[in-house]
């Protein structure tokens, strides 16, 4: 009995240590394998970590993969090494990998203020010389803006997203409505729908960057294009009248009921639900959004072709105009720069920039931050319209909590759940905000 | 006893026969109703895995699917490496809790059956390693792993997952074990026992069910962890199923029926070894008690 | 006896794996964490000392004391429905039919990793066609609250599913102790003539007493840094109404680069934990404490 035991015990023993062992012994001949670079016949290595797993980003994962494969069929002596991770854990393990000098030679950063530590922290190269030449032509202007700090950019913008209001048509007929173009008509819209028992508007303010974008617009057509910028940037403040204004009407709407039940404890996918299913009438969102209304197989035909777009309705004596928007590059390209192959990295870049405007639009039905030619590609006629109406926009607006600093941005979305919950009135939610954007300078 | 008493005590016997028959009523009414409760959650993830990513969030969450979606467990393993996480899964998991509970019942023995000094103070330091936030500690980790070269090395995440299980394992087996009789290993260590041989060939059997336990709960906390995963791995042949369901949630978009039937998927091994293993605590009681 | 039980080469030998893992793996970040909190980082670039700065800055930060009051209400409702566990554990071991198969039924939802309990249980809040608001709608409540969207709702709301995922767990380790009890203990109390309230709470209690002085740290310390299901149901808010003490560190820590700032954040709710866990001690400390 008791022989058996430990023999039994032991044999546990051995498993483990031997697994271990095993498991020691691959990953480090991968290591080695991995790391050095300069390896025997210049065999060159670089890391690419994105944020688009096959089983989310199906469109985009394959993308990625074929420009990759063409990346290395071009140059046989680099492998370019992908890691994907989903959008979230891709945040965390990219501030870790920073801290410890770890980052992948090139991966994917969020503009303005989520890439400042790392400017200022010296962790991404300057692409300037990789813009030198046509590409710099080819992105839209101002996209590379939101990607530079002092003239200096340190990332190329891969995608260009503005927020029209989608809007369901068939509700609009059935209840005798017409799209909307000044706010006092779009308050008309609002509460015709509440009283013949449609949801209005539908906004996930869990995720309070959703109702921000809805007091952005306010706040431009009240103040005018320049306001918000100029608060955050601190050539204004944030406690001018059109700012405050911008967050009095915001409270109007809700006092009209204009938003989906439970607004505050919804995340965006659950509070796009009610669009989707015809059960309220508007939503906005960025362009992102345009495959689920055109190409998106899954979504019932019948609904995709009810569904449009307007922009932001007029202030009566506001100061901003029909034209302009709330948008802004989402994710684009870095350079470490503790890379060891930082001149293959560059060039993957630039390659990987030119491959993927027009294959992202077709295929994956994102607009793309470099210049799309909307006469030679067959693309759904809401994608021209968009892309029409980027060409006409008089200006765009970064979205807020990107402009901002990342703990400032943190306040501002606290504050926004806030003002939609209407627990707090407008002026102390300028004065709130205009201390955090003070003590940040 | 006389006549009388006796007949007073059966009558209340009776009495509370039929007050026993209502109150199990309502016993087993309370226990049913909390049974529902718990297994609810898993009846409607198989049927949330079912259904399309429109029927999730239009149709009533409780709704059953209109047509069952069976390819949503196709897509989910043919897409993204499932089966080698499902794999990476096991086995990373199997090591990890066999080594916390062996190292851990080490130390526990030792801390409360065999004399020495600074007994109080060990169990301590155990006690506050239960206390450190996980967020707090992957910076740390990560450079520590750096250093030591074993990031993107499943034995980062073993260490890992050993040593932040160890404090609750310790603290579990400690109440057992100090109601453990003495004159176990008095009479034991009469008989000319080793205290290897006691430990291994009386205590270890003796704690089967508080083993089991400690099993059950480190299995499970190691199977469904993601943060360390995350982190200290970027290979895809060492990630695990955790990783599998992250990736279905996306940027913009998520699928929500292949998040459902990843997490069917990856409950499913879990559930069966919980139901073994669950038989064991009782098993162990039987066999102790025959050693006792 | 104690010659064999006092080996100071068998005490390190058992001793020593877990204390270095513990030492290695948890300690150094512990401490490196207390040292974060001394400096002025954003986790990325340059760190410089700034002292006790954000230690100051800490105390008076009125959002850290709004996260840590809610922790505390956690950690003192999941210890008050440790009172309901232990009961259905007397229930359960107390040879009832069908105690197996509710036992095993009752940790389901421990077995579900927190993606999928998160996702159940916002579909059971859902403000329009959740279960919950589905059945007041049914039974004529008018306008049924947006559980989760309400700052005065949504931290009973959140508390509801962070004490049902733990149920099982707690039962688990009751009822493993409860079975350790020798039926000779108990059946030598029933020929006495002790009912079974009598020999719940006069033998069972006190022989367990030590597990379940356990478990009440476990789940003070478990609910102090509690985060899982908060950051996916509600992210703290609306507007930080739910916010805990790890969730605000997390924000700090990651979403607003003020790492220096989070690390003493984290360090400051070690110290609550250990705080609570002596307070427990000394009001839990009895004669018949375990002797080690």
């Amino acid at each position: 009995m008791y022989k058996k035991k430990v023999t039994a015990i032991s044999l546990l023993l051995m498993m483990i240590v031997s697994i271990v062992l095993s498991a020691c012994g691959g990953g480090g001949d991968e290591d080695n394998a991995g790391t050095t670079d300069g390896g025997g016949d210049d065999q060159k290595t670089v890391k690419f970590m994105h944020l688009w797993p096959e089983g989310s980003a199906k469109q985009h994962n394959m993308i990625v993969q074929d420009i990759v494969n063409a990346y290395e069929e071009e140059n046989p002596n680099v492998k370019v090494d992908v890691e994907v991770l989903s959008n979230d854990q891709y945040k965390e393990k990219i501030k870790v990998l920073a801290s410890s000098n770890q980052l992948p030679d090139v991966g994917l950063t969020w503009a303005a203020g989520f890439m400042e530590p790392y400017i200022r922290g010296e962790k991404f190269t300057s692409l300037d010389d990789v813009l030198e030449g046509d590409l710099s032509d080819s992105f839209v202007a101002g996209t590379v803006d939101a990607f530079s700090s002092n003239e200096t950019a340190y990332g190329l913008p891969l995608e260009l997203n503005i927020a029209p209001i989608y809007y369901n048509k068939k509700i609009f007929e059935d209840n005798n409505l017409e799209v909307p173009k000044t706010f006092e008509e779009f308050k008309n819209v609002v509460t015709t729908l509440r009283k013949n028992g449609i949801t209005p508007i539908t906004v996930g303010n869990r995720e309070p960057w959703t109702g921000s974008m809805w007091y952005m617009y306010l706040a431009d057509r009240i103040g005018g294009p320049e306001t918000l910028t100029n608060a955050i940037n601190r050539t204004g403040t944030f406690e001018d009248p059109g700012l405050i204004q911008a967050a009095e009407e915001l409270q109007n709407l809700v006092d009209l009921d204009a938003f989906v039940k439970g607004y505050n404890g919804l995340g965006n996918e659950e509070a796009k639900g009610p669009f989707m299913n015809n059960q309220a009438g508007m939503y906005m969102m960025g362009t992102w959004e345009l495959p689920n209304y055109t190409t998106n197989e899954d979504v019932p035909q019948e609904f995709r072709e009810s569904i449009g777009f307007f922009k932001f309705p007029t202030y009566d004596g506001g100061k901003g105009d029909i034209n302009s928007f709330v948008g802004g590059p989402g994710v684009g390209l870095f350079v470490a720069e503790q890379s060891k192959v930082k001149d293959e990295a560059k060039d993957f870049v630039k390659f990987f920039v030119q491959r993927w405007g027009e294959r992202s639009v077709t295929d994956a039905g994102v607009i793309p931050a470099t210049k799309v030619d909307t006469a030679e590609l067959d693309l759904p006629q809401m994608y021209i319209d968009v892309l029409d109406e980027l060409n006409n926009a008089s200006n765009i607006t970064l979205y807020a909590d990107v402009q901002m600093s990342a703990a400032a941005a943190q306040e501002h979305l606290n504050l926004i759940q806030s003002l939609f919950g209407k627990e707090i009135p407008p002026e102390e939610f300028a004065k709130q905000h205009e201390q955090v954007l003070e003590a940040e300078d | 006893m006389n006549g009388t008493e006796h007949d007073v005590s059966r009558k209340n016997n009776n009495e509370g026969n039929m007050l026993g028959k209502v109150g199990y009523g309502i016993l087993y009414l309370i226990l049913g109703i909390i049974a529902f409760l718990q297994i609810y959650p898993l009846i409607w993830l198989v049927i949330f895995s079912l259904k399309s990513n429109q029927e999730v969030f239009n149709a009533s969450p409780f709704a059953l699917p209109i047509e069952p979606r069976w390819e949503n467990y196709t897509t989910v393993w043919t897409q993204g490496n499932i089966s080698l996480y499902f794999f990476n899964s096991v086995w990373i998991t199997l090591v990890s809790v066999i080594l916390t509970v062996l190292i851990a019942s080490l130390a526990t023995f030792a801390i409360t059956r065999m004399v020495w000094k600074l007994n109080k103070l060990v169990l301590g330091l155990f006690m506050v390693g239960l206390m450190i936030p996980v967020h707090s500690t992957i910076i740390p980790l990560f450079n520590f792993f750096l250093n030591i070269n074993l990031i993107d090395h499943p034995l980062a995440l073993i260490l890992t997952y050993t040593a932040f299980n160890l404090p609750l394992t310790i603290m579990i087996l400690l109440g057992f074990y100090t109601t453990l009789p003495r004159e176990i290993e008095e009479a034991a260590i009469i008989d000319g026992s080793s205290i290897h041989r006691i430990f291994v060939q009386i205590i270890l059997p003796l704690t089967m069910p508080v083993m089991s336990t400690t099993f059950i709960i480190n299995m499970i906390y190691n199977w469904n962890e993601f943060v360390f995963i995350n982190t200290f791995i970027s290979s895809d042949r060492f990630k695990t199923l955790t990783v599998g369901i992250q990736n279905f949630i996306g940027q913009y978009s998520t699928d929500w029926g292949a998040i459902g039937a990843t997490l069917v998927i990856s409950v499913l091994p879990i559930l069966i070894a919980f139901v073994f293993l669950s038989n064991k605590i009782v098993e162990g009681i039987a066999a102790g008690a025959v050693k006792g | 006896m104690n010659k064999v039980m006092s080996n100071k080469f068998v005490i390190a030998l058992y001793i020593l794996p877990a204390l270095l893992l513990i030492l290695v793996l948890v300690y150094v970040p512990i401490v490196l964490t207390g040292y974060y909190g001394l400096m002025d980082w954003d986790g990325i670039g340059e760190m410089s000392f700034i002292g006790l700065e954000n230690y100051t800055r800490l105390l008076s930060d009125p959002k850290f004391w709004g996260s840590a009051l809610n922790s505390l209400l956690l950690a003192i409702f999941s210890g008050v429905s440790l009172i309901g566990y232990l009961a259905i554990s007397l229930v359960l071991a107390a040879k009832i039919k069908g105690a197996n198969l509710l036992r095993k039924i009752y940790l389901i939802p421990m077995l579900l990793s927190s993606v999928a309990i998160a996702q159940l249980w916002l579909k059971v809040y859902h403000p329009i066609n959740g279960l919950l608001n589905s059945f007041l709608v049914n039974i004529g409540v008018d306008n049924p609250p947006s559980w989760l969207a309400n700052p005065d709702l949504v931290l009973g709301a959140i508390f509801v599913p962070i004490i049902w995922q733990y149920a099982g767990f707690y039962i688990l380790i009751y009822y493993a102790a409860l079975k350790n009890i020798p039926d000779t203990v108990i059946e030598a109390a029933k020929i006495d003539g002790a009912s079974p309230l009598q020999i719940a709470y006069r033998i069972k209690l006190p022989l367990i007493l030590g597990v379940i002085k356990v478990t009440i740290v476990l789940s003070f310390v478990g609910s102090l840094k509690y985060f899982d299901l908060i950051w996916v149901m509600t992210g703290g808010g609306p507007n930080g109404a739910s916010e805990v003490i790890a969730s605000y560190m997390y924000k700090q820590a990651f979403n607003s680069y003020n790492f220096g700032y989070g690390s003493a954040i984290g360090f400051a709710l070690l110290l609550l934990c250990l705080l609570a866990t002596v307070f427990i001690q000394k009001l839990t400390k009895s004669d018949d404490d375990i002797q080690y």
